[in-house]
């Protein structure tokens, strides 16, 4: 869990002013190709969804893995088989298996386009299995050793469709699992839907998840509500607990004065040991004392994402914000943990001062 | 036909200079007095000078001024600007020709180039001037002949001089320094040449002076290596590094790019054969922490051979983007830019010096008529607004870029 960097103040080549976490970057992915998954449950209609946006201009230049093999025509766009058995087994942790045959997949991918074997496409996109559970793809691209290195997880889509989605949410964990951790949901087939269908299912997923909510039409959706990075959320909100949950539980967490980094990663450090593989997903954008720029931070249970330090805020808040989607974690418990870490590490600072 | 490939950066405008877009390795800015910002270009190769091109509106290039060659035998593979003053390098094809020196201009008028003087460095052993550097508006720095300069090798003819151009129409040679041996009379045995048809000779190609360390010379010597200078006293230059890693590598040393707060040196080779015939040629990473030893650490990665081989022309390295210490131009000791030839133009990041990471690339399609079939990037320039300037050897001219990552 830890994430220490080796280029720190006093490493020979920091220069004058270090930098712990590397260059800033203007935004979250850095140079890295962007990827965007989308899962979904069967038939909520992703193929459909995925078709529509390359048919768009903007949806040139995207490289298309399918998990399963699928039947998509595809014109001007790559299309790779990336099968992985163990991802279909939706249930229990899985934050242990490697996905090897997407990190080939992606690999091989990477290097076609290096060396010009395959068109230069800007960015790949995952459609995931019906049943897969969307951690193991998170953590794929969590850290140097897979896929982080060349790659970013630009955004988790998932596409619940109006007509079975009430049934799948309630019935179905892996399906509830999918809309808990995107970042972002499209609801399907809203006009196959009875009338009112589509607004209880909206009420029922932002009750698992604050992510934006968007409707496709005619089985297709705004590019950018698909391709663009999402920001940090800007809302404190407090979600789950409640009968739909199903054990989710969702909450952000705000901080007015800047976290120093050790004590930040401490604490993560001792939620990630405790409750690892109940945290299904922890993001954020953090002022740290350290650091000039925010920092963005991603964790999927026990593994970190090299946290990112950016050139600019996003906006004028300048408070860190840190969203966490968990199976059954307390907000109050993670407040306090952090409140205690933060209290002791001052007192440390104030001893030896 | 190969597709023009491009990743994390932003292609603004592709000027084919009207027919004549064979660009070698000077590119410098000028902010004219009416506030128009001009990028002033070195030619490759006959019969093009120098060509002038307004780049205020980096997405619409318009060409301003041109100057042909006075022959048809040389070459002005080099310039730089300072203020309104213009320095080109004449190189001849071959040694005793004329005119072989630089030639200092007025550009006050960018439409309207005046000569100021030509400082002649012919010889009977001379081919004058390959590159010069020229950034405090007093000294140029530069790899030259002299009349007076016998090699021991006919290919190791330029050495580095440093001329005092204060006076602009009065330049005086004020220092020089050769490796030893190379001229006739050292009491220095002269250096093991390279294998015939890769002796490229121990001459510097770029001569570096950068106002973080005035006291010190970055030479590429060619296939000399990495040689860096003590010029405290320029009458006097000191040798107080070398770095020769040839063999086993095949020579043509050619920038040497020091990030002073992070100790470390960007170098890059010059690949110089067709089609991978002298494969690899790198940019090099090197730990400058204890000056006199200098250690290379990584190199930055390039796609496999064999993607790029075949494709026409050379492909390895040459030009990096060399922090010039001008106010009109960018400034990173993070990001490296560098030309591939064929390999287009590269982006690294060495945050993390032993694993420079690359983080974009523009490989233009091939040029109309390129006479490679391929591109071959030749020089890079970025201003002080992070426009990215890049150029073809043979005929593609100028491509404009924003960076993206």
């Amino acid at each position: 869990m830890r994430w220490t960097s080796d280029l720190g103040s006093g490493a020979p080549f920091a220069g004058k002013e270090p930098l712990p976490f590397g260059r800033r970057r203007k935004r979250p992915r850095g140079p890295r190709l962007p990827v965007v998954v989308v899962t979904g449950f069967l038939g909520s209609g992703k193929t459909t969804l995925i078709r529509a946006l390359l048919d768009k201009p903007e949806g040139a230049g995207t490289a298309v893995v399918v998990n399963e093999y699928g039947e998509i025509g595809i014109d001007h766009a790559l299309l790779r088989s990336s099968s992985d058995a163990t991802v279909l087994l939706g249930n229990g942790c899985l934050c242990c298996n490697v996905r090897s045959d997407l990190q080939e997949t992606m690999r091989e991918l990477f290097a076609d386009r290096a060396r010009g074997a395959v068109p230069s496409f800007e960015r790949v996109l995952i459609e995931t299995s019906g049943l897969a559970d969307p951690g193991p793809v998170l953590q794929t691209f969590a850290t140097d050793r897979a896929l982080g290195r060349e790659f970013h997880l630009q955004a988790l889509i998932c596409v619940v469709d109006a007509v079975a989605g009430m049934t799948n949410l309630e019935e179905m964990p892996e399906a509830r699992r999918q809309a808990a951790l995107a970042d972002r949901v499209v609801v399907s087939k809203s006009d196959l839907a009875e009338p009112g269908a589509a607004e209880l299912l909206i009420a029922q997923i932002a009750a698992l998840n604050p992510a934006p909510i968007g409707i496709a039409r005619n089985g297709e959706i705004e590019p950018a509500f698909l391709l663009d990075e999402p920001l940090a959320a800007r809302r404190s909100f407090e979600l789950g607990g409640g009968g739909h949950s199903h054990g989710l539980t969702s909450f952000s967490l705000v901080f007015d004065e800047p976290l120093s980094w050790p004590a930040f990663e401490q604490a993560m450090a001792v939620l990630a040991a405790l409750r690892g593989p109940d945290l299904l997903r922890v993001k954020g954008l953090l002022a740290i004392a350290e650091c000039r720029g925010p920092v963005v931070v991603h964790f999927v249970q026990h593994v970190a994402h090299p946290p990112i330090e950016l050139e600019d805020w996003p906006d004028e808040d300048r408070r860190s914000r840190l969203v966490f989607i968990t199976r059954g974690l307390a907000r109050a418990a993670v407040e306090q943990l952090f409140a205690g870490v933060a209290a002791v590490a001052a007192s440390e600072t104030a001893q030896r001062g | 036909m190969t597709d023009t490939a491009i990743w994390n950066f932003r292609q603004l405008a592709h000027h084919e200079l009207d027919g004549f877009g064979g660009i070698g390795e000077g590119m410098s800015i000028q902010i004219a007095k009416d506030g128009r910002r001009i990028l002033w270009l070195a030619h490759e190769s006959a019969p093009k000078n120098f060509t002038a091109v307004d780049v205020s509106d980096p997405r619409a290039p318009k060409l301003v001024a041109r100057a042909d060659l006075p022959q048809s035998h040389m070459r002005s593979n080099s310039l730089e600007t300072v203020g309104d003053i213009l320095a080109v390098a004449y190189q001849t094809t071959k040694p005793g020709l004329q005119p072989a020196g630089f030639e200092l201009f007025d550009i006050s008028v960018p439409e309207n180039p005046r000569s100021i003087t030509f400082f002649d460095c012919s010889g009977p052993h001379s081919r004058g001037v390959h590159q010069l550097w020229f950034a405090d508006g007093e000294y140029i720095h530069m790899s030259s002949g002299a009349p007076d300069f016998i090699p021991s090798h006919p290919r190791d003819d330029q050495f580095y001089r440093v001329i005092d151009v204060k006076n602009p129409s009065k330049p005086v040679e004020v220092g020089r320094w050769w490796l030893p041996g190379t001229r006739e009379g050292d009491s220095e045995p002269p250096p093991e040449r390279h294998p015939e048809g890769a002796d490229t000779g121990f001459r510097p190609h770029n001569t570096n002076v950068y106002p973080e360390r005035p006291d010190r010379a970055y030479l590429g010597y060619i296939d000399g290596g990495l040689v860096i200078l003590d010029i405290a006293d320029m009458a006097y230059p000191k040798m107080v590094a070398r770095w020769d890693y040839h063999p086993p590598y095949h020579g043509f040393t050619h920038t040497v790019v020091p990030f002073f707060d992070r100790n470390l040196y960007i170098v890059s080779d010059e690949c110089v054969r067709m089609e991978g015939g002298d494969w690899p040629k790198l940019v090099w990473i090197v730990d400058g922490r204890h000056e006199a030893n200098p250690v290379p650490i990584s190199t930055c990665p390039l796609p496999p051979l064999e993607a790029f081989q075949r494709r026409g022309g050379r492909y390895g390295a040459h030009n990096l983007y060399e922090n010039v210490p001008k106010p009109n131009a960018w400034k990173s000791d993070r990001i490296v830019l560098g030309t591939f030839f064929n390999g287009g133009l590269r982006a690294y990041d060495t945050s993390n010096p032993y694993q420079p990471q690359e983080v974009g690339y523009f490989v233009p399609a091939p040029p109309e008529r390129a006479p490679t079939g391929s591109i071959q990037i030749n020089d890079v320039f970025v201003d002080e607004r992070a426009v990215v300037y890049t150029v073809d050897r043979h005929v593609g001219g100028l491509y404009t870029l924003e960076m993206d990552f």
